[in-house]
């Protein structure tokens, strides 16, 4: 109602209900889209998340656990990835098509760079935080070796850990959304696909609808997954 | 664990039988079944010195301590004493600069479960719930299921928490969490119990308790306890040998045997009388600090504005 008497240009901004109709059309089936629904994109979109985000967790767990343990390696490691995040995520593109070509890796590139270095300095962070006396503690009741790690410190910094999985997680989907726009020319269209298609064809709908699903799935995963684990996690701890 | 079938744990429930949790020696994670009528827990320390960068007066000089096995002795001193650090020395988280330690013969050269430490903040983990907690080093020493929780049911009961097995620590009042603490510290059945100021952090009421319950569990238990605390009263209390520190440098003063038997009780006369004596030699070796310290004591300038005599406070109004 209120779009229809400000009068704006259906082509420019446009109406809910024209939204509602590109969300419908991405639910049916669509030969532009190799005969299957477009709502196959999103499912790609997750797939890449779930696979990059994991690599992005095994490699900054490994350099901030590394970090954590080595204070050299901190002290020149830990401003250069700062410095790293100060860079838009879209800015390793270029450097992921050079290195990987226009392809699933390159993409994966994208996205483990946009998102590692987050998860690397939040974890040290979080460990760098845990009180020693619950390393004292652990070395008196016997706890050495990888058995310190895995029942003592990742426990602990599970509260600081809960936080920065939820961190890294929208730097990694924003990192791939970005990724998904530019890498369009490649075998399976992600979301990141359909918003570049719908401006290609000036389809405004398809533009905004695109937008409102990857804000929504950001927004549910935040909110039906990492933001839970936190509470639940602080909720043990006894933190609220 | 059929080669100990002599698990007397399961075989006297009573809380009497606790020293029955020592069945097994965890020392070195070794399931052999521990001689349990070799007496444990004879700490021996000589001529150990401690000093931490850019101190000139070491924390420790020359301390000389020797510990019998089932004896509960106290460490007081002015702060700063180096009382923690002793401690730490005999958990083996410290290591002296000079000077040998060690328990029952063996040299000390890391922290283990043989020497249970129960630390000022209870330094429960807060990710496990009591009986977790209780368990965590049992765990580590890789017992099985089965027997840490007949272990843990044991030690819950000897401090008093078969209801709260299930609470996690923030839901647990601070003498709660020492208990817990505590249980967690004797469940690893050490030789010898460090305790740094375990109760300081309590109220009075609740410190009350918790010593009658510590006397209770030693007279069971009869571990050696390397106790320290700044309170006089908890030390006349509790040990059987009071070792008064000095600080900078940290040499022991006095050692003074408390004969009184146990269970004592805080307000007897002659528990006073033997408070009254420790405090003196404690205010002596404080006051000899504080004199080093306020030999060039400033002291602030009296307001000009105020310098008048008190009647004439208020005239200007």
């Amino acid at each position: 109602m209120a779009f229809r008497l400000i009068g704006w240009r259906e082509y420019l901004f446009p109406a809910p209900s024209t939204i509602g109709r590109s969300f419908v059309d991405m639910l049916s089936l669509s030969p532009a889209f190799g005969g299957r629904p477009m709502l196959w994109a999103p499912l790609v979109s997750l797939v890449r998340l779930i696979v990059g985000f994991a690599i992005s967790m095994a490699v900054g767990g490994l350099l901030g656990l590394a970090m954590w343990r080595f204070a050299a390696l901190d002290r020149f490691l830990g401003p250069l990835f700062l410095g790293f995040q100060t860079l838009p995520s879209v800015c390793w593109v270029p450097l992921g098509i050079l290195l990987f070509g226009i392809n699933e890796r390159g993409i994966l590139f994208v996205l483990v760079m946009g998102s590692a270095f987050a998860v690397a300095i939040a974890l040290r962070d979080g460990l760098s935080v845990i009180p020693p006396l619950y390393q004292r503690a652990g070395l008196m009741l016997g706890a050495r070796g990888w058995r310190m790690y895995r029942y003592v410190l990742l426990p602990a910094s599970m509260p600081a850990l809960a936080g920065s999985l939820r961190q890294g997680f929208s730097f990694a989907w924003r990192s791939l959304m970005g990724a998904e726009l530019l890498f369009h020319a490649v075998r399976w269209h992600g979301l990141g696909f359909l918003l570049q298609a719908g401006r290609d064809y000036s389809d405004v709908a398809q533009v905004v609808a695109v937008m409102i699903v990857m804000i929504g799935i950001g927004m549910a995963a935040d909110r039906f997954g990492f933001a839970r684990l936190q509470e639940r996690v602080q909720a043990r701890f006894g933190l609220v | 664990m059929s080669s100990t079938p002599s698990v007397s744990v399961t075989a006297t429930p009573s809380p009497a039988g606790l020293t029955g949790v020592g069945v097994y020696d965890v020392i070195n994670g070794s399931r052999a079944k521990a001689a349990d009528n070799v007496p444990r827990g004879r700490l021996t320390m000589s001529g150990v010195c401690k000093s931490f960068r850019g101190s000139p007066t070491a924390v420790l000089d020359n301390v000389a301590l020797e510990m019998h096995p089932g004896e509960f002795v106290v460490v007081v001193g002015p702060s700063g004493c180096g009382k923690t650090t002793l401690l730490n020395i005999a958990a083996g988280m410290a290591r002296p600069d000079r000077g040998h330690v060690a328990l029952d013969g063996r040299p000390i050269e890391g922290p283990g479960p043989d020497r249970a430490m129960v630390f000022q903040d209870h330094a429960l983990f807060p990710w496990l719930n009591v009986s977790q907690n209780i368990s965590f080093g049992l765990r580590m020493a890789g017992f099985s299921r089965a027997e840490r929780d007949e272990h843990v049911e044991v030690a819950l009961r000897m401090v008093h928490l078969q209801g709260s097995a299930r609470k996690l620590p923030h839901e647990l009042s601070g003498g709660m969490k020492q208990r817990v603490a505590i249980a967690r510290a004797l469940v690893m059945n050490p030789s010898l119990l460090l305790m740094d100021e375990p109760f300081a952090a309590l109220d009075a009421q609740t410190r009350t308790l918790m010593h009658e319950q510590l006397q209770e569990l030693w007279l069971q238990t009869r571990k050696s306890i390397l106790f320290v605390t700044h309170s006089v009263g908890e030390a006349v209390r509790l040990a059987d040998r009071i070792i008064v520190l000095s600080a900078h440098p940290g040499r022991i003063r006095r050692e003074i045997r408390v004969d009184l038997a146990h269970p004592r009780r805080f307000d007897s006369p002659d528990i006073s009388e033997l408070a009254r004596q420790v405090r003196k030699e404690i205010e002596d070796e404080v006051n000899r600090v504080n004199a080093q310290a306020t030999v060039d004591f400033w002291k602030p300038e009296p307001p000009a504005d105020m310098g008048g005599p008190a009647g004439l406070l208020g005239d200007g109004i």
